[in-house]
């Protein structure tokens, strides 16, 4: 099949370069791979939270970070992106989920402070409506609310965290409990299965009297995990944080995660429905080159190896989540040009033991030249007609510095511009 | 433990992926099309790969639940570490049938083949009959088929007896072996005609190789040695073609199950070699394009068309030609519609305890194709467009229909 070009992924990074590239007025294929990391990661679009791995101090103000980073670091991947096409991007991303339905929140000049499962205080830049009242920036009392029988969202833990970091005074966060009208605790159930649930009037509003009841005081916040809907989330939202009647904010859960799934599939769905051709099922791996550059790439189809032939291409993979990197015990190799990303004596020089330090493998990825094409130990391009987005990326830590989602609009939106420049 | 002598560890990438590459993820629950409509079925997470760890050949298998598994495969198009979820299904759910014996349902829908030759043979009564209300209720009785679900009409006169009587054209660049399916064979000729018509156009002559049912019914009924018994002579018959013959299906699951099934789940020896040369028909007509070798001269077709795209044809992984094809054709005015499964699953919305469920699965494509308004709704699965049509009361066409009414064969 022929393409003007060929993006590969599903994540953010692809969605992005997808989308730049139709309003460009391009003729773009987005490959898919299988699902989107988007559904394991919390879906909040994180620009910077950290400026580094080691300070515990939050970015205020991330566009003001990220060009302290790039003047610092004039290689990450930032640096390479450029803070116009982190400003661009994330314009084309805004106007996106406008038009795709969403209500989002959220600019660059502004990190919002809002509190994880475990109750941590995590800086994010654009977020959905439906979380922005767990701002920590704001004073009032905080209300974890949680359902018996719900294993992903422990109240008590959230509050006793938070209590400790937070500090506004005694009782200014305390946990409870519900029992879910048909949910027997006993069994096993997962936020789909809640978010499924509370599309249904009936089940919501019995929902939110018992939250209303158990809380009794009045000017206190509500915090529960994210399981407000899957397809009718604005709708079921506004109606459940009126019923409620406090302020209601999601906290996002263990993967799968809903707010990572809303946003995909609406994505996907829209992106899809204007016109742009999606190909499932088809992992894509091999590059074709010559004379320095990629002619074909090949997609692993039912019955046969489908070779796609683009004028430019996009590698928007995932890093790890998504299988697109292979690991062997000591390399990791990318599937198209069959380089050896990493190379280490024993696997576990991939991991740091305690999990909540940054983590070699997180980092590991493609080298690219300074257009983010793929290159060589030397820094030659491998092909001067691919890009590559997103995680795939060597040399950062997306999730230690909270910057995965701002990273993938940057090098997404740029990505396509080089593509279409090629 | 981890020992210091490195060099004795491979450095291979495993590229199958077995069952411990499910990494619980739980995308595949997420996605499931019967797991979003129903709380009974604990998706396919639970009864694929995690079930699997515990299944042994030794012991006898359970069943409960499995048959929720419509088969529609979006866990596997989903799946980020393509895990073979839904084979896992159908094998546990074959042995239990083995084990246990199949009920008269599974051996009736197994073998539609034996039914639409004898619903052909018959047709005016048999048509009579899937539309008499006394008949439906004993067969939902007796046979556990749902009342409301309108059945296939068949026709008297076979594509295969069709294309007996067909001329062939006098100067072909090739010959092309289509793979038509029951479908064609006995409910929907005019398709098989106009794929036909829209091939010759392109100057490539059409063979029928004998053929059997494609076997996949088979299959979604825990009936996987009669799905092979299929399986094997058509493989047989296929590898019998000149080695550079394209085979052209234009039935979604016929087509999947030919390029990649054959060889995967029923591990039919040959059949990778057979299903490297199947295309499904719009692929292959997208492909002759490519190659500046289909003739787009085509009459404007002013149509407002609505395409949606079945879960098997996902699993193809070759997008969706259909869009690309429809596209070329002046006048159409084609919309997409991605609201996902539409619930029949071929035999599975057919049954009376899986009925509600499947209108339910696919009342949010029932409620877009009704909001879009469109002339007709397209689709390259049959048993999509039978749903469609019963559930949004819309007419629904193969995309071939639109491209061969713009080469002049409405």
């Amino acid at each position: 099949m022929k393409a003007d070009i060929a993006v590969v992924g599903s994540g953010l990074a692809a969605l992005v370069a997808t989308r730049t590239l139709q309003q460009a007025g391009r003729n773009a294929v987005l490959i898919w791979p299988g699902l989107s990391s988007l559904y394991f990661t919390y879906a909040t679009i994180d620009v910077l939270g950290y400026s580094d791995l080691t300070t515990t101090r939050p970015v205020e103000q991330p566009e003001a970070g990220v060009a302290q980073l790039i003047a610092d670091h004039p290689d990450h991947p930032y640096a390479l992106a450029g803070l116009e096409g982190l400003r661009s991007g994330t314009t084309l991303l805004i106007e996106w989920l406008r038009a795709a339905g969403f209500a989002w929140q959220g600019d660059l000049g502004r990190n919002l402070l809002l509190p994880t499962a475990i109750g941590t205080p995590k800086p994010s830049c654009l977020v959905p409506d439906s979380m922005a009242a767990g701002d920590l920036r704001r004073d009032d009392p905080i209300v974890f609310c949680g359902f018996h029988g719900y294993e992903d969202f422990v109240p008590e833990l959230a509050a006793s965290n938070l209590s400790r970091s937070w500090g506004r005074g005694e009782h200014s966060v305390r946990a409870v409990r519900i029992t879910l009208p048909s949910f027997e605790p006993g069994n096993l159930f997962t936020s789909i299965d809640l978010a499924r649930s509370f599309e249904d009037t009936t089940f919501r509003r019995e929902v939110a009297s018992r939250i209303r009841r158990e809380i009794g005081v009045d000017g206190v916040r509500v915090g529960i995990p994210a399981a407000l809907g899957l397809t009718h989330d604005t709708d079921v939202y506004s109606s459940f944080a009126a019923e409620v009647g406090h302020p209601v904010f999601e906290i996002p859960t263990l993967p799968p995660s809903v707010l990572g799934l809303r946003l995909f599939d609406r994505l996907r769905k829209h992106i899809q429905e204007s016109g742009v051709e999606m190909i499932w099922a088809a992992p894509a791996h091999e590059a074709e080159v010559s004379d320095g550059q990629c002619r074909r790439i090949f997609l692993k189809s039912a019955g046969r190896e489908q070779p796609i032939e683009a004028r430019a291409y996009v590698l928007a993979l995932e890093d790890t989540v998504d299988g697109a990197l292979r690991a062997g015990v000591h390399s990791m190799v990318d599937p198209f040009f069959h380089e050896a990303l990493a190379h280490h004596e024993m696997p576990t020089e991939r991991t740091d033991e305690s999990l909540f330090k940054p983590q070699p493998y997180a980092s590991i990825g493609y080298r690219v030249t300074r257009r983010l094409q793929p290159s060589d130990d030397a820094g030659r391009p491998l092909a001067g007609n691919v890009f590559v987005a997103g995680g795939a990326i060597a040399g950062y830590d997306p999730v230690g510095t909270k910057s995965r989602g701002g990273l993938a609009i940057a090098t997404g939106y740029r990505a396509a511009q080089e593509a279409m420049a090629a | 433990m981890i020992t210091e002598e490195t060099e004795t560890f491979s450095d291979t990438v495993e590229e199958e992926a077995p069952v411990e590459a499910c990494t619980k993820c739980t995308a595949c629950n997420t996605v499931c099309p019967v797991a979003r409509s129903t709380d009974i079925f604990r998706g396919p997470k639970f009864l694929g790969p995690e079930s699997e760890r515990y299944r042994s050949h030794q012991e006898t298998a359970v069943t409960a639940g499995l048959d929720l598994c419509s088969g529609c495969k979006l866990c596997e198009v989903t799946c980020p570490s393509q895990v073979t979820i839904q084979e896992y299904i159908r094998r546990a759910q074959n042995k239990g049938a083995e084990e246990g014996g199949r009920t008269l349902r599974e051996w009736v829908l197994g073998h539609t083949r034996l039914l639409s030759t004898f619903g052909s043979m018959t047709a005016p009564l048999a048509n009579f009959g899937n539309r008499n209300p006394l008949v439906r209720m004993l067969m939902e009785k007796v046979v556990g088929i749902h009342r409301k679900r309108p059945l296939p009409r068949y026709q008297w006169l076979t594509f295969e007896r069709w294309m007996k009587r067909h001329p062939r054209p006098r100067q072909t660049r090739r010959t092309v072996a289509y793979f038509y399916g029951c479908w064609v064979d006995f409910n929907e000729r005019r398709l098989g005609e106009q794929v036909v018509a829209v091939l010759e156009r392109n100057g490539i002559g059409v063979m029928i190789p004998k053929q059997k049912c494609c076997g996949i019914p088979a299959v979604v009924n825990s009936n996987m040695d009669l799905a092979r018994k299929y399986g094997s002579e058509n493989v047989r018959r296929l590898s019998e073609l000149p080695a550079d013959m394209d085979i052209i299906a234009s039935s979604t699951s016929c087509g999947l199950m030919l390029k990649h099934d054959y060889a995967h789940l029923l591990e039919i020896n040959g059949a990778e070699k057979v299903g490297a040369r199947v295309y499904d028909i719009c692929e292959y007509l997208w492909m002759l394009h490519e190659a500046g070798e289909l003739d787009v001269d085509f009459q404007p077709v002013p149509m407002r068309l609505l395409y949606h795209a079945p879960c098997h044809l996902k699993s193809h992984g070759i997008g969706y030609p259909a869009t690309r094809l429809l596209r070329l054709i002046p006048g159409v005015h084609l919309e997409e519609v991605d609201e996902g499964c539409c619930g029949i699953s071929g035999t599975f919305g057919m049954k009376v305890e899986k009925y509600d469920l499947s209108m339910k699965i696919g009342s949010r494509l029932f409620e877009a194709v009704k909001a879009a308004g469109s002339d007709s709704v397209l689709a390259d699965c049959e048993t999509c467009r039978m749903q469609v049509e019963h559930g949004a009361g819309s007419r629904s066409a193969h995309p071939i229909d639109i491209v061969a009414r713009a080469y002049g064969h409405g």
